[in-house]
């Protein structure tokens, strides 16, 4: 925290210096959000979601809206039910939300756990080289091979009790290859450059080098990785949930509610049901991927904007 | 007794070919280099681009597998045991040649220098940003800038902050690898005249490598000209410059610059005589490879890579 502001200070002091010409990765980032009005509109729009679905979602309760109610099927918006009910009398307003939460929270999870095993994968196979290098991606390519949507459904199949964490981490240990590979190649460059073969003679040891002087450049290419992940990650349970594979009706999804739509009924007169996750599942996947398109650009010059 | 003794040093890289990636040849970019620096004096490495002096450099300090021969340091034998002794580097530093990939650009100064520090001595914060301070004031620059980050610096700044990490365990040898080709000339003489000064300070020993024989005159003490990985010619700077035995090296003094403009035809005509000589004697310097022969001594301070026969 001190430290921090000392920082401002020297900086606040010396204007004249010439750090304005090459900002830190991290501002650039943010400043070609800001440039880009689409895609500072879409995180405006994700930040507000994911408050709105976590904040409501906590005065929700679950096991009431999942009750059946067979006096209150298929019922239109009303006061009542603000989105009205499906086919089981079921608040389709009170699903969406945790059924939101429940994709937003999968999506974050899932990134997170991939970023995190991939960037370590990743950093061990392009810094040591060689032989470590040449097993891991053999592996890595081992797994990239596997039909990764039928096992997925096998494993769905045989874990009985079934919640976010297992489904994350299900999912985690069939898709952190595409990160583990970026960062393996960028590492593999980074790694010949002065400042890593200056630490070695400084002393340092090879994960200290790893972790806070490789780590640290590839922060930016980390960020814009992550994100673009997590567009497809929030997109996955839903699709799971629609084939049949995935939270069962007892846990709301997005996915269930628009695999309601399969019975022509729902799809032609009950639009209440599918409509709202649908638009839902196609605003937040296209928002997260503007920002992400964004943060892509960012990293090369030419493409800026800002 | 030296400080720094190289025998018979051999670094060979593979070459990797074929359908299997097997070992097809070696590229022998330093065969068989022995030589020895004696303490406090300046020891220049000198050669053209490929001739092996910077794995030399690297060998040594260990950021290049030795395949054959030894590296004594103050008598010790570190070229096995290296990887275990990491207090070597509290000894033995490097100072790199590229200012600006050798300084992490996300670091800031502070965490750049005190990096040795950290790995080697307890200080506490506060000591820590003292001793930077010191280190910085010594190099010649501003104790303030230890927040900024090396971009903020010009490349003869962030060479004196590379120097300023060299020295901050007080090693007693330093290899500097070409630390002023990446600048221009009026910077140059700036960090040379620096390192000059903080070697009578700190009672540093270097190992200057350089393909710039001003700069190596400037120097050092003693001089070895490496061509293809193998010693030509070692002596004293006198040896080399005002008695150059091998031809190689009589053709490296005759071409540096002379900035008389009223000798500048004799020089030419005298370029063009070594030139002339090179060409003519090149079979009797080098083998039928065209490699060095072995060095043989041919005074106190003076050895020279001739054929058996003399």
């Amino acid at each position: 925290m001190k430290k921090d502001d000392t920082t401002m200070v020297e900086t606040v002091e010396q204007p004249e210096q010439i750090n304005s010409e090459s900002p830190t990765g991290l501002k650039i980032l943010w400043r070609e959000i800001v440039r880009d009005k689409v895609a500072l509109i879409s995180l405006i729009f994700i930040v507000l979601i994911t408050t709105i679905v976590f904040g409501v979602s906590l005065i929700l309760d679950q096991d009431q809206i999942v009750k059946v109610d067979l006096l209150s099927i298929h019922q239109p918006p009303s006061d009542e039910f603000i989105l009205g009910t499906d086919y089981g009398g079921r608040d389709v307003f009170g699903q969406l939300i945790i059924g939101t939460r429940n994709s937003l929270a999968i999506g974050f999870l899932v990134t997170l756990m991939t970023g995190v095993f991939g960037i370590i994968y990743g950093l061990t196979a392009g810094y040591f080289g060689g032989h470590v290098d040449n097993i891991l991606m053999r592996i890595l390519d081992f797994m990239m091979v596997l039909p990764f949507l039928m096992i997925v459904i096998v494993f769905v199949a045989l874990v009985p009790k079934y919640s976010v964490w297992t489904f994350s981490l299900i999912m985690t240990a069939f898709l952190w290859m595409g990160i583990a590979r970026l960062i393996r190649s960028k590492t593999l460059a980074e790694k010949e450059l002065d400042y890593v073969q200056a630490s070695k003679t400084l002393g340092s040891s090879n994960l200290k080098i790893m972790f806070t002087q490789v780590l640290p450049n590839l922060s930016s290419i980390i960020i814009v990785n992550m994100t673009l992940n997590l567009a497809a990650n929030i997109g996955l349970e839903s699709g799971l949930s629609f084939l049949g594979f995935g939270f069962p009706e007892s846990t709301p999804s997005l996915g269930t509610l628009l695999s309601y739509a399969t019975n022509p009924q729902t799809l032609q007169y009950r639009w209440w049901i599918w409509v709202p996750a649908a638009l839902l599942i196609l605003l937040l996947m296209l928002s997260v991927n503007n920002v992400g398109q964004a943060l892509k650009r960012a990293t090369d010059a030419r493409q800026r904007r800002g | 007794m030296s400080i720094l003794k190289v025998k018979d040093l051999k670094v060979h890289f593979p070459i990797k070919g074929g359908i299997f990636g097997r070992t097809v040849d070696y590229v022998k970019a330093v065969d068989g280099v022995s030589f020895s620096i004696e303490k406090g004096m300046t020891y220049g490495l000198v050669g053209e681009s490929g001739s092996g002096k910077t794995t030399t450099g690297r060998a040594i300090i260990g950021l290049n597998k030795i395949t054959s021969g030894n590296v004594l340091f103050e008598g010790k034998d570190i070229t096995s045991y290296r990887r275990a002794k990491a207090d070597y580097y509290k000894d033995v530093q490097m100072i790199f040649q590229d200012p600006y990939s050798s300084l992490n650009p996300r670091k800031r100064v502070l965490d750049i220098v005190a990096e040795p520090l950290r790995n080697f001595e307890k200080l506490s914060r506060q000591e820590e940003k003292k001793r930077v301070q010191e280190l910085l004031e010594l190099v010649g620059l501003s104790p303030e800038s230890i927040l900024k980050y090396p971009h903020q610096f010009s490349g003869g700044q962030r060479q004196r902050i590379g120097i300023a990490r060299a020295i901050a365990l007080k090693p007693k040898l330093i290899i500097a690898d070409e630390p002023v080709s990446a600048l221009d000339v009026s910077v140059q003489a700036q960090v040379l005249n620096f390192m000059q000064d903080i070697q009578k300070e700190l009672d540093l020993t270097y190992l200057f490598i350089s393909h710039d024989l001003g700069v190596i005159r400037h120097m050092c003490n003693r001089i070895g000209i490496m061509y293809k990985g193998r010693y030509v010619e070692e002596g004293t700077t006198e040896d080399i410059f005002n008695n150059p035995q091998h031809i190689y090296t009589k053709r490296l003094v005759a071409a540096i610059p002379d900035i008389d403009p009223n000798k500048r035809k004799e020089h030419a005509k005298f370029r063009q005589e070594v030139q002339r000589e090179y060409e003519q004697s090149f079979n009797d310097y080098f083998d039928e490879n065209g490699l060095a022969y072995d060095l043989q001594s041919i005074s106190d301070t003076h050895l020279v890579a001739l054929p058996k026969k003399g």
